[in-house]
């Protein structure tokens, strides 16, 4: 997949050791960088099949290192990290997600015969429409609500550790961690030499070279 | 970390010994009375003095020219926080530049006579001051909520272009006394040139009392010293208005007093603006934003600029009594 | 042993945090268990802080518990979204009914500070008339409280928490100067303002809880704009940086992590204590006085968790209605793309507002609602994306990328009272054994209607600017109100003006909880002035006598 690059050149981490940056800033994004990338929760299908889900939720460019978002939920379901509160028509969060993915690779199997991870794109967007529009097939659900696990946990699990990482941060211009440094220049348009600027068509090389300033 | 206590170390030293001296200025200023330097004198006539006048239009160079660093190095923060959107943001920097330099060149200067590119310079000042102005101005006007706290407080300010305004005025008026045949009255406009000093450093007094006032507002007087910027100038200007349109020829040592205890105020406002950026969060670490952010170091002198020009009218007012 | 705050208690050995620098102390009163105090405060937020500190300057003996840790914003936060979950009460709770609410991060804080640590610091007063709702306006309920005696106590909690705000406030009677001038606005904020603007509405700066300029400790706001997930500057004035040091100077003891899990009663049917789960075991702590200030969730959980053979239904429930008029407000908001580069995540989120609608009648539904700029962080901002407009895969990407250029407005909306609204206990139980709380919401006619009025509104307001790709976020609702309503007789309320329970004399409960009706702006500036009120109160009965202990 190519894409254009909003703000080429800029990286959040260069600004790793600026005073937009504290201690406590610092440790909680090297624990978030250092994320074990095997499954501690999940068993090997359960994870195959997060995994899978997690590309079709949040696809990614190949033109960097991929954010592993299959290794942030099931650090949060090892931590048992929940939201604070639970529709109460779902499981506790573990519970739900491991059923969850059961009955994802079981209505691949079923209409497919095939494990979710081993199905087209186009077969997966199909399951998970199901699921979101409530269209699944109830048997494989065993009472699971699909649409409401699919908006509660999928996407709101996936996404949330999506862009919580600073490589999409990069992607959306986001100024990152501000902290004891904030901010100057608040008026539209404005932008502090700490931010990163946005490339028009065009420009990319100019900006490329200014992005590479900001620290 | 931050430094969020109350200043210690070297700037409490430096506020100390500005203190004091503030303290005695103020004091010399209350015991020190007017005095009659011609008094005696039944028939007042004039006592041209080649040398004083030359010394008054230095005088004025030296106010012109600290006004003017004043100028330069408040407009190159606040235009460089505004990213210099507009071509015409550079201009405070160029002529304050300009009447910085041809400013020390007439500090130095002691022939008696104007001299063209000062001329030239002072003029271009002091419309370069008035156009701002109108730019400023502008600027509020079109912002949301037009003319309004929000659009004063953090709007482009509408008084700082006046102070390269008046730096370039000031300028102009020493070329005038400068060029002022010896053994004559200074003149300006058909007036004694002592008392247009003395008129316009006064009300430029209130001006910059009127801008520090927004300010000081703006961070809610949250240290008493914030008070001293909006009670001591307004009588600076109040006394130095009454010099300017009393009797010349007297000796004004009162009057003379404020004016120092004033000149000192303005630099140590630029020490309690210095303290108040190390106060902010992340101090002075973190410069990049809090000298943006804080108060503004380099804005409090021009009440130095204006106290020195007061001086200048006041020996002007002294050696040449016009009436 | 462990500095790690949320998992060993900080306020111990004489001494607490001093929130203002690093790795220091101040002195900490302690008072034994058995000796009873004269009043223990359940919660330490936007209620109980206040309430702690005035109880503390009267001269009594109190200790404010709180199940959350005790912060040092200094060094403790980090400027992160999902970290600093860490304010926020995370433990279980159930949500249903047609529009089940959200928690957690939405509305629910667990700290020493309570909810004001990660607070918006939007410190609204109400419209005098909402007092009087049902006698003024024709809906809701009156409120037995005067508005006259409450502009005093807003006064007086603008002024604890420097209120940086408007030289004029363009709505409502007059009021004082606000201590602190306003902020300076951002893009996403004036794009309100002209919006306003171009209908004819007047708009104003936010008066918001957090400094302009410097003040005592506290340096003034850098514009950083992570205030939802807890201030590292220390510019926002949470409890946790204005009431609860004054607390701690006048003698209180402060508790963290020290979850109240029952209220003990007595033979004569007087509170006399609290059971409180910390470092591991359950205490006891007695008390002369208890004040519940858990919020409108745990402030219920607790009185029906502590129900007993005398009080089956629960604590001060005679009435039936504790855990019921559960309030939330309408939280709706309305989003476009500008062309220019807007960086809405500068600065306080909410820094210009409208309270057109609260002021105005001419509707054809009750209540009232203002709306304010935004500017929600990545996280915040994806789950509007996808908990809302429903977007995921590449699309969602695309749109996110124009997070620089987006704007919004957001509506801060009145929802009526309604019975069957109401918190309740569920069969499940949390990590202390105690059943959790189960929360049932449904918007009702009324709700809808204002909502859908509001977002008409806040469209025209973003189209007349020039925003473009302009979508609604329908389903969005934050604060909470009601489960222990005040009122003027025992039948219709749980509690009466003075925040003193009907059933047991010597039971008070002092926070959200007790707003008859929620009105349309922020609640937290009213709970601390009804704190305030209510420790005056407090003082006032003892000294003639309408309060012995
Ligand atoms: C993200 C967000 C933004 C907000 N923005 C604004 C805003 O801009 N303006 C505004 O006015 N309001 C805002 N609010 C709402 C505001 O924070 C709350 O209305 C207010 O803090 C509630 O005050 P309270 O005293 O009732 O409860 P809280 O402030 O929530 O305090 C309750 C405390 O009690 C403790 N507690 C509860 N139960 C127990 C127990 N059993 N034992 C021990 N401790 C217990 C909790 O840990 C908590 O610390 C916001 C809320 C959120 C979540
Ligand atoms: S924007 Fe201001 S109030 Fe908000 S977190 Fe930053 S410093 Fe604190």
């Amino acid at each position: 997949m190519t894409e254009r690059n909003r703000y080429p050149g800029y990286d959040v981490m260069a600004k790793r050791h600026s005073l937009s940056w504290n201690d406590a800033t610092r440790k909680v994004m090297d624990a978030r960088l250092g994320v074990p990338r095997e499954p501690r929760f999940l068993r090997q299908m359960e994870w195959d099949t997060l995994v899978a889900i997690c590309e079709r939720i949040i696809p990614q460019p190949q033109n960097r290192p991929p954010i592993p978002l299959a290794a942030y939920i099931d650090q949060k379901l090892q931590n048992d990290a929940r939201n604070g509160f639970r529709n109460a028509a779902l499981p506790p969060q573990r519970e739900a997600w491991k059923k969850g993915l059961a009955a994802f690779e079981a209505e691949a199997c079923l209409r497919y015969e095939h494990s979710f991870h081993n199905l087209k794109e186009r077969q997966q967007d199909e399951l998970l429409h199901r699921a979101e529009t409530g269209q699944s097939d109830a048997s494989v659900w065993s009472g699971m609500d699909a649409s409401l696990f699919f908006s509660e946990h999928v996407m709101s699990d996936i996404i949330a550790a999506y862009y919580a990482h600073p490589t999409s941060w990069n992607e959306i211009g986001f100024g990152g961690p501000a902290g004891p440094r904030g901010y100057v220049r608040m008026q539209n348009g404005r932008r502090d030499p700490w931010e990163p600027v946005e490339a028009g068509p065009g420009d990319e090389t100019r900006v490329r070279r200014e992005n590479q300033r900001v620290r | 970390m931050v430094n969020t206590r109350t200043p210690t170390g070297a700037p409490r030293n430096a506020l100390a010994l500005l203190g004091s001296l503030t303290g005695a200025a103020l004091v010399g200023a209350l015991y020190s009375r007017s005095q009659p330097t011609v008094a005696h004198s039944p028939t007042k006539t004039p006592v041209p003095d080649f040398a004083k006048a030359n010394l008054a239009a230095r005088r004025l160079n030296r106010a012109a020219g600290t006004l003017a660093l004043s100028v330069l190095f408040d407009s190159a923060l606040e235009h460089y926080r505004g990213q210099f959107r507009n071509r015409a943001m550079y201009t405070p920097l160029v002529t304050a530049a300009m009447a910085l330099g041809v400013s020390a060149h007439g500090t130095m200067d002691q022939r008696q006579m104007p001299h063209v590119v000062r001329d030239t310079v002072y003029v271009l000042t002091a419309i370069a001051g008035l156009a701002g102005t109108g730019f400023h101005l502008f600027n509020v006007r079109r912002k949301a909520g037009g003319v309004s706290w929000q659009n004063l407080f953090y709007g482009a300010p509408v008084g700082a272009p006046m102070a390269i305004g008046l730096s370039g005025l000031l300028g102009y008026l020493s070329e005038r006394v400068r060029e002022t045949p010896s053994g004559q009255t200074p003149m300006v406009w058909g007036l004694p040139a002592g008392r247009v000093v003395g008129i316009a450093s006064g009300l430029g007094m209130a001006g910059t009392t009127g801008e520090a006032g927004l300010l000081h507002f703006r961070g809610g007087f949250h240290d008493p010293f914030m008070y001293l910027p909006v009670t001591m100038p307004p009588v600076t200007a109040l006394v130095l208005g009454r010099t300017a349109l009393g009797p010349a020829g007297t000796e004004r040592r009162a009057t003379r007093w404020w004016l120092r205890a004033t000149a000192i105020l303005g630099l140590s406002g630029s020490a309690f603006h210095a303290i108040g950026v190390g106060r902010d969060m992340g101090g002075w670490r973190n410069w990049e934003q809090n000298i943006l952010n804080g108060p503004p170091i380099p804005a409090p002198p021009a009440f130095t600029g204006l106290a020195l020009a007061g001086l200048a009218a006041l020996s002007l007012l002294e050696n040449h009594p016009d009436d | 042993m462990s500095d790690d705050p949320l998992i060993t208690p900080r306020a111990a050995r004489g001494r607490a945090p001093d929130v203002f620098h690093p790795g220091a102390w101040v002195p900490m009163k302690e008072y034994p268990q058995r000796e009873p105090v004269d009043f223990v405060v359940i919660g330490t937020g936007a209620g109980g802080g206040p309430l702690i500190a005035r109880l503390a300057e009267y001269g009594y003996s109190v200790i404010g518990f709180d199940a959350g840790p005790y912060f040092r914003p200094l060094e403790d936060f980090a400027s992160d979204e999902a970290s600093q979950s860490q304010l926020f009460w995370t433990d279980e709770r159930l949500v249903d009914g047609a529009n089940p609410l959200k928690m957690g991060a939405n509305n629910s804080g667990r700290a020493v500070g309570g909810s004001t640590v990660h607070y918006a610091m939007v410190s609204l007063r109400f419209r005098p008339e909402w007092f009087r709702s049902r006698t003024l306006l024709g809906y809701g309920t009156d409120w037995p409280l005067d508005w006259r005696e409450m502009w005093r106590y807003y006064a007086q909690a603008e002024h604890d928490l420097s209120i940086a705000g408007p030289v004029s406030y363009p709505w409502g009677p007059k009021r004082p100067r606000y201590p602190y001038r306003a902020h300076e606005i951002n893009g996403a904020a004036e794009v309100l303002a002209r919006g306003a603007e171009a209908m004819g509405y007047k708009w104003a700066e936010t008066p918001l809880a957090t400094v302009s300029a410097p003040r005592g400790d506290s340096p003034s706001c850098v514009y950083r704009g992570f205030c939802r997930v807890g201030c590292s500057t220390n510019a926002k004035q949470s409890q946790l940086v204005t009431y609860i040091p004054r607390a701690l100077a006048a003698g209180a003891e402060i508790r963290d992590l020290a979850m109240v899990g029952r209220i003990e009663v007595d033979a004569a049917g007087r509170a006399c204590g609290v059971h409180y789960h910390r470092n591991g075991a359950w205490h006891f702590q007695a008390a002369r006085n208890v004040i519940v200030a858990g919020y409108a969730i745990e402030t219920p959980r607790l009185l029906l968790n502590s129900a007993t053979d005398r009080f089956r239904d629960g604590l001060a429930n005679s009435s039936g209605l504790v855990g019921r008029y559960l309030m939330t407000q309408s939280n709706q908001a309305v989003y476009g793309v500008m062309d220019e580069m807007v960086r809405w995540n500068k600065g306080p989120p909410s820094l210009t507002i409208t309270e057109h609608w609260n002021y105005d009648d001419r509707k054809d539904f009750h209540g009232g609602y203002c709306w304010m700029a935004q500017g929600p962080l990545p996280v915040e901002w994806s789950a509007a994306m996808s908990g809302s407009r429903k977007l995921w895969g590449a699309p969602l990407r695309e749109k996110m990328a124009d997070y620089n250029h987006q704007v919004g407005l957001k509506m801060v909306g009145e929802m009526l009272p309604h019975p069957d609204n109401r918190v309740s206990l569920a069969n499940e139980k949390d990590r202390y054994g105690l059943p959790v709380a189960r929360v049932t919401y449904s918007w009702h006619d009324n709700d809808k209607a204002m909502i859908q009025h509001a977002l008409g509104e806040m469209q025209r307001s973003l189209e007349l600017v020039g925003a473009k790709d302009i979508w609604r976020q329908e389903n969005d609702t934050n604060h909470l109100a009601g489960t222990a309503r005040m009122g003027n007789d025992r039948k219709s309320s749980v509690v009466n003006a003075d925040c003193r329970s009907w059933d047991i004399p010597n039971l008070w409960i002092c926070d959200g909880s007790v707003f008859p009706t929620t009105g349309g702006v922020n609640p937290s500036l009213t709970i601390t002035a009804i704190a305030l009120r209510t420790a005056d109160r407090i003082q006032m009965l003892q000294q003639t006598g309408q309060l012995n202990f």
